[in-house]
């Protein structure tokens, strides 16, 4: 489903991206790799989402933010397993790394089975890799142990036991040193003090460098059998290394399908946890209407939420385009919003947060209205923004495009604003898009041949009642005051509210009162 | 425990050295880091060279992945943040072994790695540091051990100069209630030049606050007349125990004992050769 950046942002779309994001980087990886679904690809979006809403049925609420942190935590192996394919050599820290995703990949099962999740999408439990590592493992950490390679043992015995012979022989050399000059040479280097010790220094001693005052000097201790004996070391290692490295090769195919796994649980989670908190339903793809009950724009939801404010869902029909219009502040934009967002849920497989949905896939979503990003880039003013978004969306109009306009031509003489309209939406009818067209011009519909929905607006003499001291207080009583349902409208002058919610925002009474006054004279 | 230096190639590893063969001496195991890239062969700024670090069987040790020696190999324990040469790996040494030892780049990120290989071992951490990022060690019981020696200076008047102008900055006292002034001037960042002339051109009765010594960072005869013209203080500590020195520098050579002793008689501390095995 294409979107562009303002359109995205007004529908909610990137707020539902974030929503819905996988955890870990296999999750990000499949979610990467799957287009958007779209026309053609009904039933496989039916499928994921009504899996999703099974799952966010059978999963404990609990165990499924448990379990995506479990994902958060899995390490990536496929870098580490791809070397080894090719023959590179691993480290102690790949190995290590490895036993981590082993360990991981069992905590995601165990959270994933404590979730009450089924045996079908249980991650693999890579029995064959553990079992190669678990000669190195002692608790969650990697040692390349005795076990891995048969000369280690005798090699790591014959280092220390020329280690231990080295010192004794370093410690002989120095005893004779010390009896020679008198200067116990400790560490790696030592100084002899020309006014401690100015005379010959023994054959032993290597003279690092001299100054007036001193020497600095190092026992010189040959120890050919340690430097062999630590050579053979590094070789059995090495070789041991080359050796488990080339059996986590063969274990490529299993790793792989274990991030596949990974990956797809983790997407999948995201969903479940975004339908745990919003609730959803598994729309039904494929016929003529986009349709909803009780939808709710999640974005605003959660920003009401947030303000202690209450979302009143949406139900709308939508056969084709139809002319929305209503009071300010009624939810006309909204409407629009949870519009396109039900769509971008479906596009992501993601239930949408609705009692009942009758959905398109759709191609693409563009709102009109305002400007956006592009539109400031472009160095547009807001008319000429919409109207080249306008020109654009009806070059690529389909049948499957959603189109969203949010009162276009308000910025432009009224007269010619309406007529702009009005052919504007004949131009999108037929095209044949799906489009939703909010504005206060009265008599769009019925000019246009369209259909006429309205925002059911203030109740009955509940605005005459509403006082506010403040602002808060004031959109506390609006919204307390305003029906948001979408009803079929009556023919006649759109409603606008204006100058009683401007009384009720605190706009000067005589202001208002003035207005009314030119209002009714009219 | 950790080193720092007046300057680069002032003995910093070779002191870090000494303290961990006491330890591996006394059968102490102790756990090994470094502030900044060390143990290289050669400084990888100035190729200068440089001692490799030793570390025995039962160290742990916090070094970046890559500078993990493949021979003999060590047992790695877990990881843990990032760094500039790669992910943090804590590792305990089974074999005998050198290597370079490289550790996190913020104070924040060292002071979790300190933390973590006290968790992991007993015995005390010894890290290879640098004296302007010993901030994480500030307000806490670890000790400091300032090295200093001829790559700071080409007498021995200098050396000991300049130890005692840093061992008066990083000895900088902590609060105290009992003896601060009534009025109390906090600054929040750095205290630079500029602030030291302001408080000098209104000198009174008065306690002046940084956060840490780190913070300040005016020097010589500047941060000696800001001494004794306020009482200056830090809301976190250091404990600077220790200076060891180093008489061998690129551009000279000087008399080891007589650079001990200017240098203890310069910062009022101990002063170690640990080459040399002076004191004073």
């Amino acid at each position: 489903m294409n979107a562009d950046a303002t359109s995205a942002a007004r529908i909610g779309l990137d707020w539902l991206r974030t929503a819905v994001a996988p955890v870990g980087a296999f999750g990000r990886r499949h979610d990467d790799a799957r287009a958007p679904y779209g026309p053609g690809d009904e039933a496989r979006a039916h499928d994921e989402i009504a899996g999703v809403v099974a799952l966010a049925a059978q999963l404990d609420r609990d165990g499924v933010p448990r379990a995506r942190a479990a994902l958060r935590a899995v390490p990536e192996p496929t870098p580490i397993v791809a070397r080894a394919r090719v023959g590179d050599p691993l480290s102690d820290v790949d190995f290590y790394e490895l036993g981590r995703f082993v360990d991981a990949v069992a905590a995601v099962a165990r959270a994933w089975d404590a979730a009450g999740g089924d045996t079908a999408r249980r991650p693999p439990a890579l029995d064959a890799l553990r079992t190669l590592l678990a000669p190195g493992r002692e608790g969650a950490g990697f040692y390349l142990a005795d076990a891995f390679a048969p000369g280690l043992r005798a090699a790591r015995e014959t280092l220390a036991a020329e280690e231990t012979a080295f010192e004794t022989r370093r410690e002989a050399i120095a005893a004779r040193v010390r009896d020679a000059i008198g200067i116990d040479p400790a560490g790696d280097e030592f100084v002899v003090l020309r006014d401690v010790y100015d005379g010959p220094l023994p054959d032993d001693v290597l003279v690092v460098r001299e100054t007036p005052t001193y020497r600095a000097a190092a026992l010189r201790v040959v120890a050919p059998a340690r430097d062999a004996a630590l050579a053979r070391l590094a070789d059995e290692e090495e070789a041991a290394r080359r050796a488990l490295a080339e059996q986590v090769a063969r274990e490529a195919d299993a790793v792989a399908a274990a991030t596949d796994v990974l990956g797809a649980l983790d997407r999948t989670l995201a969903r479940v946890a975004f339908a745990q908190r919003w609730g959803g339903c598994v729309p039904s793809f494929g016929g003529t209407q986009l349709a909803f009950t009780e939808a709710t724009f999640a974005p605003l939801a959660d920003a009401l939420a947030a303000r202690g404010r209450r979302y009143t869902p949406v139900t709308l029909a939508l056969d084709g385009v139809a002319v929305l219009t209503g009071p300010n502040m009624g939810g006309k934009s909204a409407a629009l919003a949870t519009a396109g967002f039900v769509c971008a849920c479906a596009a992501l497989g993601v239930p949408p947060p609705a009692r009942a949905a009758a959905l398109p896939l759709l191609g693409a979503v563009t709102w009109i209205g305002g400007e956006g990003p592009e539109d400031c880039a472009r160095l547009l003013s807001s008319y000429a923004a919409e109207v080249v978004r306008a020109r654009e969306t009806l070059a690529a109009a389909t049948p499957r495009a959603l189109v969203l306009v949010d009162e276009f031509a308000r910025t432009t003489g009224p007269r010619e604003g309406r007529a702009l309209l009005v052919a504007f939406v004949e131009a999108l009818r037929a095209r044949g898009a799906f489009a939703l067209v909010a504005t206060h011009f009265d008599g769009v519909a019925r000019a246009a041949g369209v259909a006429h929905l309205q925002i059911a607006g203030l109740r009955e003499h509940a605005l005459n009642a509403l006082d506010a001291n403040d602002l808060d207080a004031a959109l506390d009583a609006i919204n307390a005051a305003m029906d948001y349902r979408v009803v079929a409208a009556h023919d006649g002058e759109a409603p606008s509210d204006a100058l009683a919610l401007a009384r009720l925002l605190g706009l000067g009474d005589d202001v208002v009162a003035r207005a009314r006054a030119l209002h009714d004279a009219r | 425990m950790i080193v720092v230096g007046t300057a680069k190639n002032a003995g910093k590893t070779t002191t870090f050295n000494a303290l961990r063969a006491v330890a591996q001496r006394r059968g102490v195991a102790v756990a090994v880091t470094s502030i900044g890239r060390d143990g290289e062969p050669s400084d990888a700024l100035d190729a200068e060279p440089k001692p490799r670090v030793r570390l025995a069987p039962g160290t742990l040790v916090a070094l970046p992945a890559g500078l993990v020696p493949r021979s003999p190999a060590l047992a790695i324990l877990e990881r843990g943040g990032e760094s500039a040469l790669g992910t943090v790996v804590f590792a305990r040494v089974v074999l005998p072994t050198r290597c370079e030892i490289a550790g996190p780049p913020t104070a924040r990120a060292m002071r979790a790695t300190i933390d973590r290989l006290r968790a992991l071992g007993a015995g005390p951490v010894l890290v290879d540091g640098a004296i302007d990022r010993v901030a994480p060690l500030a307000g806490g019981d670890d000790a400091v051990i300032l090295a200093t020696g001829a790559a700071s200076g080409a007498t021995v008047a200098r050396v000991a100069a300049a130890a005692a102008d840093a061992v008066a900055r990083l000895t900088l006292p902590g609060r105290d209630p009992a003896r601060e002034f009534d009025e109390v001037v906090h600054l929040g960042g750095a205290l630079d030049a500029r602030d030291a002339e302001e408080l000098l051109a209104n000198p009174r009765d008065a306690t002046v606050v940084v956060d840490d010594p780190t913070r300040v960072v005016v020097r010589g005869a500047l941060l000696a007349r800001l001494r004794a013209a306020f009482d200056l203080r830090c809301e976190r500590a250091l404990r600077v125990v220790a200076c060891t020195t180093s008489p061998v520098g690129r551009d000279a050579s000087l008399a080891p004992r007589a650079l001990v002793e200017a240098v203890a008689r310069a910062t009022g501390l101990p002063t170690f050769d640990v080459v040399a095995d002076i004191a004073a």
